[in-house]
């Protein structure tokens, strides 16, 4: 095993991909991504967490009220976000339906202590964005009313929530979870994804192409030869992942502990670069490969995910920086694991290497 | 009838062949995996996701405070007494002393705090469920009804927000005559009812489960009275749901149409197939067939295991196409596998925005109608779709499918299949041979209509990706982006018809080139817009896309395309290839400043 002629494939392949600018398409990829981060801020989030939705308008909506007095009216008039009119039903709807109004709100004569439910009747514009916002802050205000109610009910009431007060108007945050929680691990793990998906393609050409009759008349052994392709899609994981970081960064999302974050995905991605190359070895076939990568795949990461402590947590822990010395031991531990799989890896090719110079 | 023979018996092979280079190796592995992945999704289903465990710490005095947050994997919870905590604060996210929340100033903190109060809400609400007098625990019920206006694009032209504004103390006055309403009577379900939905709903309140009812949601009389705690927005942007269940099992199998044409290329193996008296749309076409009738197959499946209706195949067919013929191309293009796989995740990735970003905004613009998963969303809601909205949301994929597996068939020849070419050029080639070189202004008229769709879907997937920008930025952006891209798609024709010859090229040619490509441009906008756009255009996002309502002044625009191209070829002519982008920057420079003249002077 000469480590020389390793760096030497390796610089091959990488000089490959980017000799067919391939890695221009990847380039791509992730500033299509970044550049639309925008748009996944606001719309991805809101997938999220659609509570979300009402921080983008500061505008004031106006609002008919109609139907009897109760203290919904008092709250609607102190609030910031509505202007509210007290007129007839019918004229209020003509005017929603005319776009003068956001909402109209009916509230009938039931007194708030009464025995049967208060039920009062909101109408929204169907199809409009507007009635999606003013839901979300009309929601604030009625869940105040029902408190109201509650109160002049709760001599009735016999099942007691612990009682716990928060302070007034926790807004922001609402990105916070979605971008660290899930877009951090999702985009740090992309890279790691694609070279897997990479060492496929370049084991399988050899095979394909037939071109691998001539790579074993050099002096390079074919378990060199191997390892100098898992050696080229391993430098791409820490170099993309990150450039991730680093846009990120840019869009004003600072990710903490980058180094153990980007320690931990080269680590975990050699893993998952390592099956790849044993699947490739075994099929010598792209189509057959790539199928059971894939479904491999989708079964390690669901497993993965459900297992505590995972590395893809302890990637969101870090990044928002609450991990402790549990990453180092995860890297210790991934690093092992990828130790095993990597002679695993080598007594295979070197296996298969002696049957292909015998069997060529 | 030789030509369907041909086809069935091409079929026939990829499906041999298919089988025998995945059979016996792959299938029972194939198998194992499949028992593995239901027992990890069975796991999965009892640990639960573990991504987001420990993201916050919280410190409490209070052990049924404790116990209450332990149940949230989020939360690392520390019990201990004030005097301890206290010195300690900066080091939680949240603290919570004799049941107050405290929140620190930090994101995380707020953060937590959300999560918190969403927990929170979520307890009192299993709390109140078991409550025997349920109207003394849950007084307010909201009957949510929806008025009917006509989607109105004078609303949205300055900013969204323009009619509900204002800010007289008056109340409005409607301009229509006014129709009497009666108040709605009370008409609330029995609380034994009620009481069964509130309870189904905390059980199910839930990131996950919100996608995973999103099939079975039957709409009852009930399900319009919802507690304040219950009035969600109904933006479906759950829609996500819809790519993972259609739009991912047909990107898998068109991976298998492109590995099954790059095979062919791999030693030229495909050199006897195209030897045969076998015409090569037959061969496409037999090659394609068994993944259409799988593709059909899979999404048939789909639709009756999630027990929706069958009409949903009407906007998945343009798609697999769609789908198909970009893979057809990608396999005839791609040098390598490694190639392939970039290219083909770059295409789904693009793919895939495309039909999922407007599909987000199915009930409130009408701008999602661009993508046919929108029409997906729209029938399994139950709102159903109109002729006019399916010929509006697929066409555009119905016609460059076409013009792709048209481009795909002119080059499936062993010239082409076979060179090594780099990617960019290859695109040229096959452009180029796509044109005739015996009768060029004829095929550059034509290759500008059928250019067309390409640049509406681009343009389409600029105002998908700007609409939601402030209102000056996105017009200015939109502008410069609509023209950037027509100029690029026109130089195309040109580019690849005359490439290594520029600098011999007539004046003559140049100047006719460039009439014959913009007469054809605006044929194929007028033709189209007249077709099936005019929704659209009405609005001034329209209007900046796909030129001026002025269509009385046909010459205007004209004059406009034509000024484009000739900066290109010109450019070309004199400044050799390197001035190519340059050109088409300049071209669009001139086009953006026309445009926007235009649009302002509208405006105004």
């Amino acid at each position: 095993m000469n480590g020389r002629n390793s760096w030497i494939v390796a610089k091959k392949e990488l000089a490959g991909i980017n000799y067919e600018k391939t890695i221009v398409f990847a380039i791509l990829l992730q500033l299509f991504v970044a550049l639309f981060s925008s748009f996944l801020m606001v719309g991805l989030t809101s997938l999220y967490d659609p509570s979300s939705v009402s921080q983008y308008s500061r505008f004031r909506y106006s609002i008919g009220y109609s139907g009897a007095n109760s203290s919904l009216l008092d709250r609607l008039q102190s609030s910031e976000d509505f202007i509210v009119y007290d007129m007839d039903l019918s004229p209020a709807l003509e005017s929603l339906k005319e776009r003068k109004l956001a909402a109209v709100i009916y509230v009938p004569a039931t007194a708030p202590d009464a025995q049967g439910p208060v039920q009062i009747t909101l109408y929204t514009v169907q199809n409009d964005l507007q009635a999606t916002v003013v839901g979300v802050k009309l929601k604030d205000v009625l869940v105040g009313y029902e408190s109201d109610l509650r109160d002049a009910r709760s001599a009735r009431i016999t099942e007691r929530p612990i009682d716990l007060s928060f302070p007034p108007s926790a807004q922001a945050g609402g990105f916070y979870e979605f971008v660290y929680g899930l877009l951090v691990p999702l985009l740090v793990f992309m890279p790691a994804i694609i070279s897997a998906s990479l060492i496929i393609d370049l084991i399988t050409e050899e095979y394909q192409n037939e071109t691998l009759e001539t790579l074993v008349s050099t002096p390079i052994t074919f378990a060199e030869m191997v390892w100098g392709k898992i050696l080229a899609c391993e430098i791409l994981v820490p170099v993309q992942a990150g450039v991730w970081l680093l846009l990120l960064a840019l869009n004003g999302i600072h990710i903490g502990n980058p180094v153990p974050i980007l320690v931990l995905v080269s680590v975990a991605s050699l893993i998952l670069i390592l099956l790849s190359a044993l699947t490739a070895l075994k099929y010598r076939e792209r189509t057959a490969a790539q199928f059971i990568y894939s479904t491999a795949l989708v079964i390690v990461i669901l497993f993965v995910v459900s297992v505590p402590d995972n590395p893809l947590n302890l990637i969101v822990r870090a990044s928002v920086g609450n991990a402790g010395a549990e990453i180092y031991a995860a890297i210790l531990l991934v690093t092992g694991v990828a130790a095993l799989l990597g002679y695993a890896t080598h007594l295979y090719a070197k296996r298969v290497g002696r049957l292909a110079q015998g069997g060529l | 009838m030789g030509v369907f023979s041909d086809i069935w018996t091409i079929a026939r092979w990829e499906v041999r062949k298919s089988f025998s280079t995945m059979g016996r190796n792959v299938l029972p592995v194939a198998v194992i995996l499949f028992i593995l992945l239901v027992a990890t999704t069975g796991f999965v289903a009892r640990s639960g996701m573990h991504l987001q465990d420990g993201m916050y710490t919280i410190a409490t005095d209070d052990r049924q405070v404790a116990d209450l947050l332990a149940a949230d994997g989020r939360f690392t919870v520390y019990l201990g007494e004030p005097a301890t905590i206290l010195p300690r604060q900066s080091a939680f996210d949240l603290v919570i002393l004799n049941r107050t929340v405290f929140v620190p100033f930090t994101e995380r903190g707020q953060a937590a705090a959300k999560t918190l109060s969403r927990d929170y809400a979520q307890y009192v609400a299993s709390v109140y469920n078991q409550e025997t007098d349920l109207f003394a625990a849950y007084p307010l019920w909201i009957d949510s009804q929806y008025v009917k206006s006509e989607l109105d694009f004078q609303a949205t032209q300055s900013g969204q927000y323009l009619s509900v504004r204002q800010r007289s103390l008056t109340p409005p006055v409607p301009a229509g005559p006014v129709v009497q309403v009666t108040p709605p009577a009370a008409s609330i379900p029995s609380a034994d009812a009620l009481r069964k939905v509130l309870q189904q709903d905390t059980g199910k309140n839930d990131q996950i489960a919100r996608y995973t009812n999103l099939f079975t949601q039957l709409p009852s009389s009930m399900s319009t009275f919802k507690t304040p705690d219950q009035l969600t927005p109904t933006l479906p942007f759950d829609s996500i749901i819809f790519i993972f269940v259609f739009i991912f099992p047909l990107y898998f199998t068109s991976q298998f149409f492109m590995m099954s044409i790059m095979n062919e290329r791999i030693g030229r193996k495909g050199e006897i197939l195209l030897s045969g008296p076998v015409h090569p749309l037959a061969i496409i076409a037999g090659k394609m067939l068994p993944y259409l009738a799988g593709m059909l197959v899979t999404s048939t499946a789909v639709i009756l295991a999630a027990h929706a209706s069958l009409l949903i195949l009407l906007p998945l067919l343009p798609v697999i196409l769609f789908f198909l013929a970009s893979a057809l191309l990608i396999g005839m293009l791609s040098r390598s596998f490694k190639e392939l796989s970039f290219i083909s995740i770059f295409f789904s990735t693009v793919a895939t925005s495309y039909l999922f970003f407007p599909s987000i905004f199915a009930n409130v613009h009408i701008v999602s109608l661009v993508s046919p998963l929108t029409l997906i969303i729209l029938q399994v809601q139950g709102t159903g779709f109109t002729a006019a909205d399916y010929l509006y949301s697929t066409s555009l994929f119905y016609l460059t499918s076409g013009v792709l597996l048209y481009i795909g068939a002119v080059n499936f020849n062993a010239e082409r299949l076979f060179d090594l070419h780099p990617f960019l050029p290859r695109l040229r080639e096959f452009v180029g041979s796509s044109l005739s070189r015996a009768h060029p202004y004829r095929s550059l008229f034509l290759a500008n209509v059928l250019l067309i769709p390409f640049v509406f879907m681009l343009q389409m997937m600029g105002l998908v990706l700007l609409f939601n920008l402030p209102m000056p930025l996105s017009l200015v952006l939109l502008i410069a982006l609509a023209a950037f891209i027509e100029e690029l798609a026109k130089s195309v024709g040109v580019y690849s018809l005359f490439a290594g010859e520029f600098s011999t090229l007539p004046l003559r040619t140049c100047v006719l080139a460039a009439a014959a490509t913009a007469v054809g441009f605006l044929a194929g906008e007028k033709l189209f817009l007249l077709a099936m756009l005019s929704q659209i255009t009405d609005s001034v996002f329209g209007s900046i896309l796909f030129l001026q309502q002025g269509a009385l002044l046909l010459w205007m625009p004209l004059l406009l395309h034509f000024a484009g191209v000739l900066i290109v070829i010109l450019a070309l002519r004199y400044g050799g290839r390197r001035w190519y982008l340059p050109g088409v920057l300049a071209a669009t420079v001139v086009h953006a400043l026309y445009n926007l003249t235009f649009i302002l002077g509208a405006m105004r």
